[in-house]
């Protein structure tokens, strides 16, 4: 045996899990698809606009032949381009009518580089409510199993935030928050004043504020306030599996990485009841090769996990490794997105701000907790929020040239903003993730087929969410008030989750309470696949604690000869 | 940033890329005051006729001109303008950018009878500003790209961003709530 365990990605799951295992004393091999990056050596942070490929701009050709999914995401552009796939090398299909935004990072770290770094925990609110109102099918854990597992992860990471004392969004272990500015704190006053039963607070998130002795003994230091964070950070003052994880695995020389290595499919001993071997293509020579370990851990994003494990057929998996649920590859979800309003406020111009804020400010979910009258739809939305003023900008749609324009620019413009709503999808068996044998890549991989859409339940809810941002805008003297538009395709979030589901029952799900196969004791999955509903929070958080809570399973079971 | 793209476009290959800027020549060649003998050399000079490039110079000097702070022909916005229209912007998107120039061009002529460089200051910035008003109220996409480009061309260039606005590379720290005096001028990101 070459290795303890092999895990599959090295994104924010893989990583973790690596990290680990690798601190378990387990011999630890990562693959990833994508190519080797150097943290730092590779990030274009401290390009001032003027040195910049195109002063950020991606050439509108090349955008439009091979960036025309990546691009729709809001951390695209030329300093950060080569962190997203080129679409047209890496094709997916969807039904012509029902688009899926697949946005993916192929190199070392995945897309824990582009991330949004909102961290918030998921509650029993969430935990429970498959079982309170019959979507879904039950979560095989509750809060206070991950309760302790997210406090390790927030403490390693780094969290900024503050503690609010809401039981919809749990308190953790946080670094000094990011203060709110002064219109920010004004939209807070009000909000909470005229509904006592909503909060305003500053954004949790994977900034080093304060670093604790842990950071900095990886080389990570305090948050510069530079907000180019989508290019990398040279800092590492951001969690990522460059700046975090994967130093603190390879500290103890347990770590060994490949990257270009492609998985194509698992091997299954039946004998045994074991996963046997990861087999692999050379994404630059297309040479197959096999690695095996004791363990296997597939990190490689829900969409992907769901690939390689559809792909994984055998005589005795038919349908999938590990699926005997048939429940692989369904119950696609994403948050809803495309939803809120924005506005502008007219007073407020005697005050500004200095640094440039990564992150903004969030209101948590009151839907269905706090707020429960006339109320159409289950589950809820919560909204990440940011204020403002507008800069030179303004200038393209404002009329004025000469010297007029000058002076007129010089002062920032008025304030504006923007409530983003991320709302909770269901999850339906037909919503899925299949595999077109007909069509493959360039390394014969069989293409990924999305079907995914959103029903009456988002629609509704998406309703309500923009509504309310309108409301709450125009109540704290925002003028100019506009719904942000249209729901947008599912995958918009990048919060894609659910393809092979954690449950109590085998016959219904794929993994069970550990992130453990039901059917293959040795297989473990722990990225977005595994999550058995959306909640409202952004997802990685969750995904952390996932994963480190089951490479200790893991590894128990290792230690205990079990597995 | 947000800045209008045109999916349409045409792939971004050598030949298509040459096709376009020879597109371009010939529809400006149609305006006889714009002829003149287009360099077959190098790609990039396939983008703007002489005239065109000094027309450029012209029309952002009026646009951004140099007050107390350097203007646009000091922070390189005509060169700029050049090196993304050969190297970022899709054929569609230099024709508008032509056709703006044109339009400045034939608003001198129809308004003043002479050609825009032989105005003297008041009357370039009276062309201009009626090209502004116009382009803006019928959201001429042409126009917007034109406008945006400059503005980039300016505010993110070294002296736009650090001597016209403030531009910190490493900022350091996060100051929430301030008096505008006591920080001065807009931040150029």
């Amino acid at each position: 045996m070459d290795f303890d365990a092999i895990v599959v990605g090295s994104g924010i799951s893989g990583g973790w899990v690596a990290k680990e295992l690798c601190e378990r004393g387990l011999k630890t091999l990562v693959l990833e698809r994508g190519r080797d990056v150097q943290h730092r050596v590779d990030y274009l942070d401290f390009a001032p606009p003027w040195e910049l490929p195109h002063r950020g701009m991606v050439p509108e050709t090349e955008k439009a032949q091979h960036y025309a999914i990546q691009s729709t995401s809001y951390a695209f552009n030329s300093a950060s381009s080569q962190w997203f796939v080129r679409d047209s090398e890496h094709p997916y299909s969807t039904p012509m009518d029902r688009p899926f935004s697949w946005i993916r990072g192929y190199q070392l770290g995945g897309r824990s580089i582009t991330w949004g770094r909102q961290t918030y925990r998921m509650s029993d609110f969430d935990f429970k409510a498959n079982r309170l109102d019959g979507h879904g099918i039950d979560w095989p854990i509750r809060y206070e199993d991950i309760q302790p597992w997210y406090d390790r992860v927030e403490r390693f990471a780094g969290i900024s935030g503050s503690n609010e004392g809401l039981e919809q969004l749990p308190d953790g272990q946080f670094l000094p928050p990011l203060a709110l500015n002064c219109v920010e704190l004004a939209f807070k006053q009000k909000t909470e004043a005229d509904h006592p039963t909503r909060r305003v607070t500053v954004a949790r998130c994977a900034h080093l504020t304060e670093p604790t002795p842990e950071h900095i003994a990886l080389g990570r230091g305090p948050c510069q306030l530079r907000n180019v964070c989508e290019r990398g950070c040279g800092y590492g003052a951001y969690f990522s599996s460059l700046s975090a994880t994967l130093p603190a695995a390879r500290k103890t020389n347990k770590l060994t990485v490949i990257t270009d290595a492609i998985v194509e499919r698992l091997d299954y001993d039946h004998a045994k009841r074991r996963v046997s071997g990861v087999r692999t293509i050379d994404a630059n020579t297309k040479q197959g090769r096999s690695y095996q370990a004791r363990v296997v851990f597939v990190c490689a994003s829900t969409v992907a996990t769901a690939q390689i494990l559809l792909a994984s057929k055998s005589e005795y998996f038919p349908h999938g490794l590990a699926n005997r649920s048939d429940a692989l590859g369904r119950h696609l979800m994403d948050h809803v997105v495309g939803i809120g309003a924005s506005g502008t406020h007219p007073g407020f111009l005697d005050r500004y701000y200095y640094g440039r804020r990564p992150t903004g400010f969030y209101v948590p979910r009151y839907i269905n907790i706090t707020e429960n009258a006339d109320v159409d739809f289950v589950r809820g939305f919560g909204f990440q929020g940011y204020s403002s003023r507008s800069s030179w900008q303004r200038g393209e749609h404002e009329a004025g040239v000469g010297a007029e324009l000058k002076q007129r620019l010089r002062e920032p413009g008025r304030w504006e903003m923007s409530l983003v709503g991320f709302g909770e999808m269901l999850p339906r068996a037909d919503n899925r993730v299949t595999l077109d044998e007909k069509r493959r890549d360039q390394w014969g991989i069989p293409l990924v087929h999305i079907d995914c859409t959103h029903a009456e339940n988002e629609r509704r809810l998406a309703e309500r969410a923009s509504q309310d941002a309108v409301r709450m805008l125009i109540a704290a003297g925002f003028e100019n008030v506009t719904p942000l538009g249209a729901i947008r395709p599912p995958g918009s979030s990048v919060h894609e989750m659910g393809t092979a589901r954690m449950g109590r029952d085998p016959a219904t799900s794929v993994l069970n309470g550990h992130n453990q196969a039901h059917d293959i004791s040795n297989l473990f999955v722990t990225d977005g696949s595994c999550m058995t509903s959306t909640g409202t929070v952004n997802p990685s958080l969750t995904y952390m604690a996932l994963s480190a809570r089951a490479a200790h399973r893991a590894a128990d079971l290792l230690a205990s000869g079990e597995i | 940033m947000s800045h209008a793209t045109d999916k349409s476009s045409a792939t971004i290959n050598r030949r298509s890329l040459l096709m376009g800027a020879v597109f371009m020549l010939g529809g400006a060649a149609a305006l006889t005051r714009f002829v003149g003998k287009p360099s077959r050399g190098d790609e990039l000079e396939l983008i703007f006729s002489p005239e065109q490039f000094a027309l450029l110079e012209q029309v952002v000097d009026v646009m951004i001109p140099r007050t107390d702070t350097p203007g646009a022909l000091e922070a390189g916005v005509p060169a700029f303008m050049h090196q993304m229209l050969a190297e970022w912007a899709s054929p569609n998107t230099r024709a508008d950018i032509i056709n703006v120039l044109e339009g400045v061009e034939r608003r001198a002529w129809n308004k003043y009878g002479a050609a825009f460089r032989e105005l003297p200051g008041e009357r370039r910035l009276d062309v201009m500003r009626a090209l502004d008003e116009e382009g803006l109220a019928r959201e001429d996409l042409a126009y917007g790209k034109f406008k945006s480009l400059a503005l980039v061309g300016y505010y993110h260039s070294e002296v736009g961003a650090t001597q016209e606005l403030r531009y910190e590379l490493v900022p350091g720290a996060w100051r929430s709530c301030l008096p505008l005096s006591e920080v001065g001028r807009a931040s150029a990101v």
